[in-house]
């Protein structure tokens, strides 16, 4: 592959020269023109060539294909330090967490990457949720579809939550660092479908994006327009993962087991009453998508904002239907929650409230938040207390998904 | 033993009851405790709130193939205009006019559609409203005659002036999308339907765009047998005219349709060739807007139920801008 690469690199040069030389003074506009051309030709070959490089993954496991920044990290360890700032910069705190990688940071890096991993999110402690109504003595206010789900009872290991939706900005910087083109942070069933996901201008991105890049003005804007898959690639990218139903319901009720059994959860983050000031929903905001930072008085008991309303978030999990329902349909839904800034109905805007929707729907209003379970990460051990660890490179790091 | 009382007997009373009532729909005559007019089956209740008024209601057509979503439109429509008073402030004139509200609302609250509209005219629900427009909003558009006289008025005599050229009162009924397409085809099956359709001031056509899109082309003929059918109605045969009646043509569930969205006119016509050529041709005033109540449906398997679509999530789009747009034609703000 590298030698049909250099093949095509010479020959582009070497006919660029020719043309410039065979024309004269006079005539330097063509030269330019055709140079171009076939640069632009020598580029599409060469972005299919390593299209179908990175498309196998069995053969790399640990690719230096797509992510540029693999391409640029230098081995000097002086180096390192770049390094390590630049994924801090890319908020990939947990990636740089990870008992595989852990170990090449310094004292000071290791204090500085939990000092950004506590900022950016919140930790969920250990303990059982319950999905669905938890109301027993109220009637049936989820409606036909989701009422079959009440008392289940579910344990969730201790993780830590994304304290706001990933925003644009953020994935911006999965964009350029090719993340559409490392096949590795792909579902191997979605291979063909990831050339489709396109923004306006036929850039890989968000869909509502153009030319490769999300509108002025939108960086805080949590990204949306992502399908459940793109959510799950950019979640691996930053070395996270998309979280579970139980998951994202324990971070919203917060309950709090008051017995053996029994259990209190709260129907909203702030409490047990909808209030509007605290959410971006239909009739209490601007009715478009709003910034992640914005209702500061939305956050939950463990600092998690806006996890109701603004944008619905993609879950792990795959709708779930009662026991006597089956899907009618062409395939199975994946699991959102939260609600968003359109969402009409109060009882449609609960930590509970569980919709679906296509994973290769692409909506205004959808986005996602990422989560990463705290048996992954290395917190309170210095790197010292490591070195029994099997060690991966700092520049392979990049493969270390979730 | 039967006690006997006499009353005493007032001729005025007696010859109220003795008064017909017009129908509001038809002017058929009707006795004065008929619960439906005998002739077109329209609630007579609209008749008895309409007499003690000086000005007449309009009345706006709900119209649509089977299917095109009139019941859930106008039940989220009535609902949004009472929960979001910024733009239109909606009372329902009536407890009858408030069921179709309740219902949609309901049943969209459960994650279930509505039960599908019977073909039965009394059973058909019937919204009589009355509408009050922001003045804020008026106020950036050129003020009218009343609003310049209310300037050299006393303050309470202002208000009422004011007050006066915002308020409107529409009534809407909600049909069978059966009823209606077997009335335009059969003429005189369903008397009401045709009364309807020649007495309502402005219409509301609702579309399918999701059966559009996947290019079936029945809500496309349908479309232009109810266009064509109100052209002939208004013109009685004439030919080479146009209909001055107020069109919106509104396609609904664009949730599961990509583009329609952005230029609805455009979808119409790549999608429904016909009924845009219908409204450019036929209709001076026409203008084609997409909706969509909900954020996204799916189907189930329901044991011993069969199978049936079931609303995911509510994300109302585009419901009030082809009411404003309709209201606008019938009351424009710049007239007194």
């Amino acid at each position: 592959m590298e030698k049909h690469q250099d093949k095509l690199r010479l020959a582009t040069i070497a006919l660029f020269c020719l043309l410039n030389i065979g024309f004269g003074l006079y005539a330097w506009q063509m030269p330019m023109l055709i140079g171009g051309a076939a640069g632009m030709v020598y580029a599409a070959v060469a972005t299919t060539l390593g299209l179908h490089h990175s498309a196998k993954p069995a053969e790399a496991p640990l690719p230096s294909s797509a992510p540029t920044i693999a391409d640029e990290q230098p081995t000097a360890p002086s180096d390192t330090d770049a390094l390590v700032r630049r994924m801090l910069a890319q908020s990939r705190h947990a990636l740089l967490l990870r008992k595989q990688v852990v170990g090449n940071l310094h004292e000071d890096q290791f204090q500085e990457t939990c000092e950004q991993l506590h900022a950016c999110m919140a930790l969920v402690p250990e303990g059982d949720v319950v999905l669905g109504n938890t109301y027993n003595d109220a009637e049936d206010e989820l409606g036909g579809l989701t009422s079959a789900m009440a008392g289940r009872r579910m344990h969730v290991n201790p993780l830590f939550l994304d304290r706001y939706t990933v925003t644009n900005r953020q994935y911006y910087e999965f964009v350029t660092a090719g993340g559409y083109r490392d096949m590795t942070l792909w579902e191997p069933q979605t291979w063909t479908a990831v050339l489709d996901l396109v923004d306006q201008t036929g850039q890989p991105g968000p869909a509502f994006w153009q030319n490769g890049r999300y509108l002025p003005g939108e960086e805080d804007l949590p990204v949306v327009g992502v399908c459940w898959y793109e959510a799950l690639a950019c979640a691996r990218w930053m070395g996270k993962r998309l979280p579970t139903d139980a998951e994202w319901v324990k971070a919203a009720c917060w309950p709090v087991a008051t017995g053996v059994t029994a259990i209190v959860q709260r129907r909203f983050p702030w409490g047990d009453s909808l209030d509007r000031s605290r959410a971006n929903l239909w009739g209490s905001g601007p009715n478009r998508v709003v910034a992640a930072t914005e209702f500061p008085t939305s956050a939950s008991v463990g600092g998690i904002y806006q996890m109701v309303g603004n944008v619905w978030e993609w879950s792990a999990n795959d709708f779930h239907l009662s026991p006597h329902q089956t899907y009618g349909g062409a395939a199975p839904l994946k699991s959102i929650r939260g609600g968003a800034f359109d969402t009409y109905f109060d009882n449609q805007a609960t930590c509970q409230f569980e919709s679906g929707e296509y994973p290769l729907s692409r909506r205004r209003n959808i986005g996602f938040r990422c989560a990463i379970g705290t048996c992954d990460l290395v917190l309170d051990l210095p790197p010292s207390a490591l070195e029994d660890q099997p060690e991966v490179e700092l520049a392979e790091c990049e493969a270390v998904h979730a | 033993m039967t006690r006997r009382a006499l009353q005493p007997m007032k001729s005025s009373e007696l010859a109220e009851w003795a008064l017909p009532v017009l129908c509001y729909v038809c002017e058929a005559a009707n006795s004065r405790d008929t619960e439906y007019c005998r002739r077109c089956s329209a609630p007579m209740a609209l008749a008895h709130q309409a007499l003690g008024q000086t000005t007449r209601p309009k009345m706006v057509a709900i119209l649509g193939p089977s299917g095109s979503g009139k019941t859930v439109y106008l039940g989220m429509l009535m609902d949004m205009l009472s929960r979001q008073p910024e733009r239109l402030q909606i009372v329902a004139r009536g407890a009858f006019s408030i069921g179709l509200q309740q219902t949609t609302v309901s049943a969209l609250a459960r994650c279930e559609f509505p039960a599908k509209t019977s073909t039965e005219p009394e059973s058909w629900n019937w919204m009589h409203c009355e509408i009050h427009r922001n003045d804020a909003l008026a106020a950036s558009e050129p003020p009218s005659f009343l609003s310049r006289l209310a300037r050299y008025t006393p303050r309470k005599r202002q208000t009422a002036l004011t007050n006066k050229s915002s308020c409107v009162e529409l009534v809407m009924p909600d049909m069978a999308g059966e009823a209606i397409l077997e009335e335009v085809e059969h003429p005189q099956t369903f008397f009401l339907v045709r009364s309807l359709l020649r007495n309502s001031a402005a219409v509301l056509l609702l579309l399918d765009a999701s059966e559009l899109s996947r290019g079936q082309r029945d809500p496309d003929f349908a479309a232009m047998k109810i266009l064509s059918c109100l052209k002939e109605i208004e013109l009685q045969g004439g030919t080479g005219r146009k209909s001055r009646r107020s069109v919106a043509i509104v396609f609904t569930k664009v949730d599961q349709v990509q583009g329609c969205r952005e230029n609805p006119e455009e979808f119409a016509g790549a999608y429904a060739p016909g009924a845009w050529q219908h409204c450019r041709q036929g209709f001076r005033d026409h203008a084609f807007f997409a909706a969509s109540v909900v954020g996204g449906c799916t189907w189930l398997e329901v044991r011993g139920e069969g199978r049936r679509q079931i609303p995911l999530r509510v994300e109302p789009h585009g419901i009030i801008e082809p009411f404003e747009w309709l209201l606008e034609k019938l009351y424009p703000r710049g007239r007194p």
